[in-house]
């Protein structure tokens, strides 16, 4: 009896579990209903303006317009690099958090040169530990609305560049393809140039997603710029430094707002999908347990009976 | 012939407003109003608050309020990167005159606020003031359609 009793506990303590992992995958799942909506409505507009800056920024490379603004311009020796790494605030969401830790500091392995990390989100601080240095910890919403709430970060990583702290500022986000798929990506933000390595080409995918990629802006200009093989210029007005000094910042804004509602988006369904199979792992034990439980009780019965009835033939006899 | 179009997007951070092939484009930009016809120079310009007037074929004309964002213009292609930008025909007119008084009593009465609350003040009053504007030339274009 003391088994049944035992295992009938643990059915009830794996019920209740199962009962908090079904809620928590309900309320993850309307938040990323939230996050889905709110990262597809941006990412038009985001494909389109890294689109423009990418364009601007690959003719900036031309001989004449080497100078046209000090965001476009690659610089000659690497020092510092930054990174933005956005994460979750709360576990509870599978390889999620671990997912993109490990590519960011696979990519800053590989970069070889002095780190600093920005955090966005509790769980970034688990590169404390793996002896990364930590510039500042920014704190992050669950669900991302205004624009206006990454300016103290873009603010503040703008001004470090333009200062020369850093030579390179990159933003490792996860990219949410769909809902059973996100794909944690580095990209890089600052300065904005084009590279053919694929974790620098940015929200890019194949089908809908615009792909931005060297070949695609080269066929674009040959689409839109070329006549009769002359190559057309941007002419700027008022100036090419005024456009791009109130446009630049601003597309930056908008590149980073995309990651973090991708990221946003791929946290939520990760989460989601994590709790649902908790839950069904859940299912899967009760059902074992449920099993064991009613071999152990009709053991238990059949124990007894044989006891009582060898106790009466005892009597007969 | 059939005429020469020039393909149109607009979009915002929220959604993609507009998208087609129109004859002509005219926009108000920080150095003055500009109309872009096809074959225009490739041109990278600041929109201010203010009315967008598109020209479709079979003479439809579109007009929309922007309150503010960026013009990219390629020989054939128009891309317009706007903060927020609406359809005069999807704008209420009396919900529009509603906002646009709230919003100067907002700039009336808000003299001691800080200067990021004063420029969110101003640019939601620019903002009004051209789907205002908006609505008044859709309105302005219905008319003489309806003389003829």
């Amino acid at each position: 009896m003391a088994k049944t009793k035992e295992i009938s506990r643990r059915i009830k303590s794996i019920a209740s579990t199962k009962k908090i992992t079904k809620a928590m995958e309900m309320v993850a799942a309307a938040k990323m209903r939230k996050a889905i909506e709110a990262v597809l409505k941006t990412r038009t507009y985001a494909n389109l303006s890294w689109e423009t800056v990418l364009h601007l920024a690959r003719l900036s490379e031309n001989e004449a317009g080497r100078s046209l603004h000090p965001l476009l311009s690659r610089r000659p020796d690497l020092k510092r690099v930054a990174v933005i790494l956005i994460t979750s605030n709360r576990g509870m969401c599978g390889a999620y958090n671990s997912a993109i830790v490990n590519k960011a500091e696979m990519s800053v392995k590989r970069h070889q040169v002095a780190t600093d990390f920005i955090l966005v989100g509790k769980k970034g601080t688990i590169v404390h530990p793996h002896g990364h240095n930590v510039a500042a910890e920014f704190e992050k919403s669950d669900i991302l609305t205004d624009v206006r709430d990454i300016y103290p970060i873009i603010r503040s990583v703008l001004n470090d560049y333009q200062n020369g702290k850093y030579d390179r500022v990159l933003v490792a986000y996860t990219d949410f393809v769909n809902p059973v798929k996100q794909v944690p990506r580095v990209k890089q933000l600052l300065p904005i140039e084009l590279e053919k390595t694929d974790e620098y080409l940015g929200l890019a995918g194949r089908g809908s997603r615009a792909a931005v990629s060297q070949e695609f802006l080269e066929q674009k200009e040959q689409q839109h710029l070329t006549s009769d093989g002359l190559f057309f210029e941007y002419k700027f007005e008022p100036d090419p430094r005024t456009v791009l000094d109130s446009m630049i910042p601003r597309l930056l804004e908008i590149q980073l707002f995309q990651a973090f509602l991708e990221a946003n988006a791929s946290e939520h369904s990760a989460r989601m999908t994590a709790m649902h199979q908790a839950t069904e792992a859940a299912s899967d034990m009760v059902s074992e347990l449920t099993l064991f439980y009613n071999k152990a009780r009709q053991a238990g019965i059949t124990a007894e009976i044989a006891e009582i009835s060898a106790g009466a033939n005892a009597l007969a006899n | 012939m059939p005429d020469k179009t020039i393909q149109f997007e607009i979009v915002t951070p929220e959604r993609t407003v507009l998208k087609e092939e129109v004859l002509q484009i005219t926009v108000p930009t920080t150095t003055g109003e500009i109309t872009i016809l096809p074959d225009h120079i490739p041109l990278v310009s600041v929109l201010q608050p203010g009315v967008i007037e598109v020209k479709r074929p079979g003479n439809i004309q579109e007009i929309m309020s922007v309150s503010g964002g960026f013009i990219e213009v390629m020989k054939d292609k128009v891309v317009i990167l706007a903060d927020t930008a609406e359809r005069a025909d999807e704008l209420d007119e009396e919900r529009i005159k509603a906002a646009h008084q709230r919003a100067e009593e907002l700039k009336k009465n808000a003299k001691f606020v800080d200067d990021v609350q004063f420029a969110d003040v101003t640019a939601k009053l620019e903002k009004e003031l051209a789907r205002f504007r908006a609505v008044n030339r859709w309105r302005k274009l219905k008319n003489t359609d309806h003389k003829n």
